[in-house]
């Protein structure tokens, strides 16, 4: 009892801390990357309802990633329908798709369902790609400018600032913790993981499998299709590679495996360790601390070549930390910190 | 009155006759026994009643309502319910946990769900395993979790395959007097083994398969004096 209370007291204390933080912290680029850490929760949360409770391990996901995104850019672009509103028809169509692949993919288990998956994400990104009268094709559709969101005339926001994306973001992740917690403790969560540990001995034990396969999808995509608009109305630009590639796919896998799957906290455990990783990476900063360390001079070849070629390591260095934690933390990061408490509390006793 | 009639049911895979024409009734409440030689075609037998494969030909009628091409879970909400040769526990669940995913065929509250729960572990004995985790378990305690979920959804007919498949004999002892102790709740049961000392204790009427096809039926008695089901077991030069 008094555990379930400190752990209450924790999560109300690190929210208030968050609903707090752009008051204190008004640096853009600060901003902006708890806004990518919240959209990380959110694509990793979303994944793991259908990947890490029910044990469908989608490689896919950027497919409804990309109907959100894209339903919700073109609508705005358009026909000049507020993103607010636009969103809901990106819902919409992405229950329709989830369903029809779920009636197609669900026919297959194990390594043949992660196969079709894959395949029917690349299908909608070359339709995203040649279907141009509708998507704009390889060029991508950019919105820059969004209207105010107002409530009975008056100005909630105008978009102007990164603050109403930070709260928006925030906003979205909780969602998805909270979706995630409520399924984790209804009949769904337990059916999910009842058909991950063993579907047949499920099937007799009267669970509807394609059923429950479904509903866990459709949560699952529906919001993922949340995450994909989030992202194309604070990135302004949406194209094919960026929101619907195998790569997007493979990432939003990445936060729950890393993370641990089937556990509620895994995925925020994933982000903390991927976003910053990305980042550093990215924006060349190991070769900046490198340099400034001294290990390494900038004007020398080493160091010409990390500063051309690291920024683009980060899939090789995604493969290596999945192979690392494969090997040492197949349960993942979550996994782990309980093995290690378990392991206090016997030497404990 | 019959709670599962079994009407010429054959399976085909390909060329071969895995069952061919089997037919016999379980009377309500009662323990019928299923017997035979490894391959006679038991658990797939199994297999056709609980809607793993649909039977070739012939007709399964349970409680009055013909089965054939109804999904295992399906059967499983109509009241009949399997456990399987190859122990399948939920591993990463704790016990009890496994035991709530059969109970929630009947209910959706975790709550009440959870009594079930516990109610059926009390009839296996195993409280006090609860909260452990159910792919740690010793195989005597994973063929009675089987049973505890099974139980805990509800059913009429309950159809074990083996149960007693590799225990020791004080083990096998125990689920005997399970089997029993179901037995006096009023559930109906068919039961595959292979110990047959276990099998005549326990059961009313015995149905013997060999090669797919219905050998004899009868009490325990007449099975085991029939010279067929001797030969069958022993070969016939012994006869």
């Amino acid at each position: 009892m008094t555990k379930t209370l400190l752990k209450a007291a924790a999560f109300l204390a690190i929210l208030g801390g968050l609903l707090a933080l752009p008051r204190f912290m008004d640096s853009p680029y600060a901003l902006h990357m708890m806004i990518l850490l919240f959209l990380s929760v959110s694509q990793g949360e979303s994944w793991n309802i259908l990947g890490g409770y029910a044990g469908q391990h989608s490689v896919g996901h950027a497919a409804y990633f990309g109907v959100g995104a894209y339903t919700t850019m073109m609508l705005m672009q358009a026909k000049g329908i507020a993103p607010w509103i636009g969103v809901w028809a990106g819902v919409a169509a992405v229950i329709v798709v989830a369903l029809v692949i779920g009636s197609i993919c669900f026919r297959l288990r194990g390594p043949y369902f992660v196969l079709a998956s894959i395949a029917v994400a690349e299908i909608m990104r070359l339709s995203a790609i040649n279907l141009t009268g509708l998507t704009n094709g390889a060029e991508g559709i950019l919105v820059t400018e969004l209207p105010a969101f107002r409530i009975g005339g008056r100005v909630i926001t105008d978009f102007m600032t990164k603050v109403p994306f930070y709260y928006l973001g925030l906003g979205l992740a909780l969602l998805t913790l909270a979706v995630t917690w409520g399924v984790e403790r209804s009949k769904l969560g337990y059916y999910f993981q009842a058909i991950r540990e063993d579907q047949d001995a499920a099937h007799s034990l009267g669970i509807h499998i394609s059923l429950y396969k479904n509903i866990g999808l459709v949560i699952s995509a529906v919001l993922t299709a949340l995450a994909g608009a989030f992202y194309g109305v604070y990135v302004g630009f949406v194209d094919p590679p960026t929101v619907l590639g195998l790569d997007l796919s493979v990432q939003i896998m990445l936060i729950a495996i890393i993370g641990g799957m089937g556990t509620l906290y895994g995925p925020v455990l994933g982000s903390l360790v991927l976003v910053p990783l990305s980042e550093a990476l990215r924006s060349n900063m190991i070769t900046d601390l490198l340099v400034k360390s001294g290990l390494v001079s900038a004007d020398s070849k080493v160091g010409l070549f990390l500063k051309e070629n690291l920024a683009h390591a980060h899939v090789l260095l995604y493969g290596i930390l999945v192979v690392l934690v494969i090997l040492f933390m197949p349960e993942g990061i979550m996994g782990f910190v309980k093995k290690l408490a378990s392991r206090r509390r016997k030497e404990a006793v | 009155m019959a709670m599962l009639e079994i009407s010429h049911v054959s399976k085909f895979f390909g060329g071969l006759a895995a069952n061919s024409d089997v037919s016999f009734s379980v009377e309500a409440g009662s323990i019928m026994g299923l017997i035979g030689p490894n391959g006679a075609g038991k658990t797939t037998l199994f297999n056709c009643i609980t809607g793993y494969y649909p039977p070739s030909r012939g007709e399964v009628v349970f409680d009055g309502r013909r089965m054939n091409g109804l999904q295992p879970d399906r059967v499983c909400k109509l009241g009949m319910v399997r456990t399987w040769q190859k122990v399948r526990p939920l591993a990463k669940l704790s016990v009890v946990d496994n035991v709530m995913v059969g109970a929630l065929a009947r209910t959706s509250s975790l709550r009440k769900a959870r009594e079930m729960a516990m109610e059926q572990l009390k009839v296996v004995r195993m409280e006090h395993r609860a909260a452990f985790p159910a792919g740690g378990l010793p195989i005597g305690e994973r063929k009675k979790l089987e049973v505890a979920r099974a139980l805990a959804t509800g059913p009429k007919l309950l159809l074990l395959d083996e149960v007693m498949g590799g225990l020791n004999p004080a083990e096998s002892e125990e689920i005997i007097q399970l089997i029993l102790d179901i037995k006096a709740r009023g559930l109906t049961q068919m039961v595959i083994e292979h110990d047959m000392k276990a099998i005549m204790r326990i059961s009313d009427r015995i149905v013997v398969l060999t090669s797919g096809e219905k050998l004899t039926e009868g009490t325990p008695q007449e099975v085991v004096n029939n010279q067929d089901v001797i030969d069958a077991y022993l070969g016939e030069s012994h006869a």
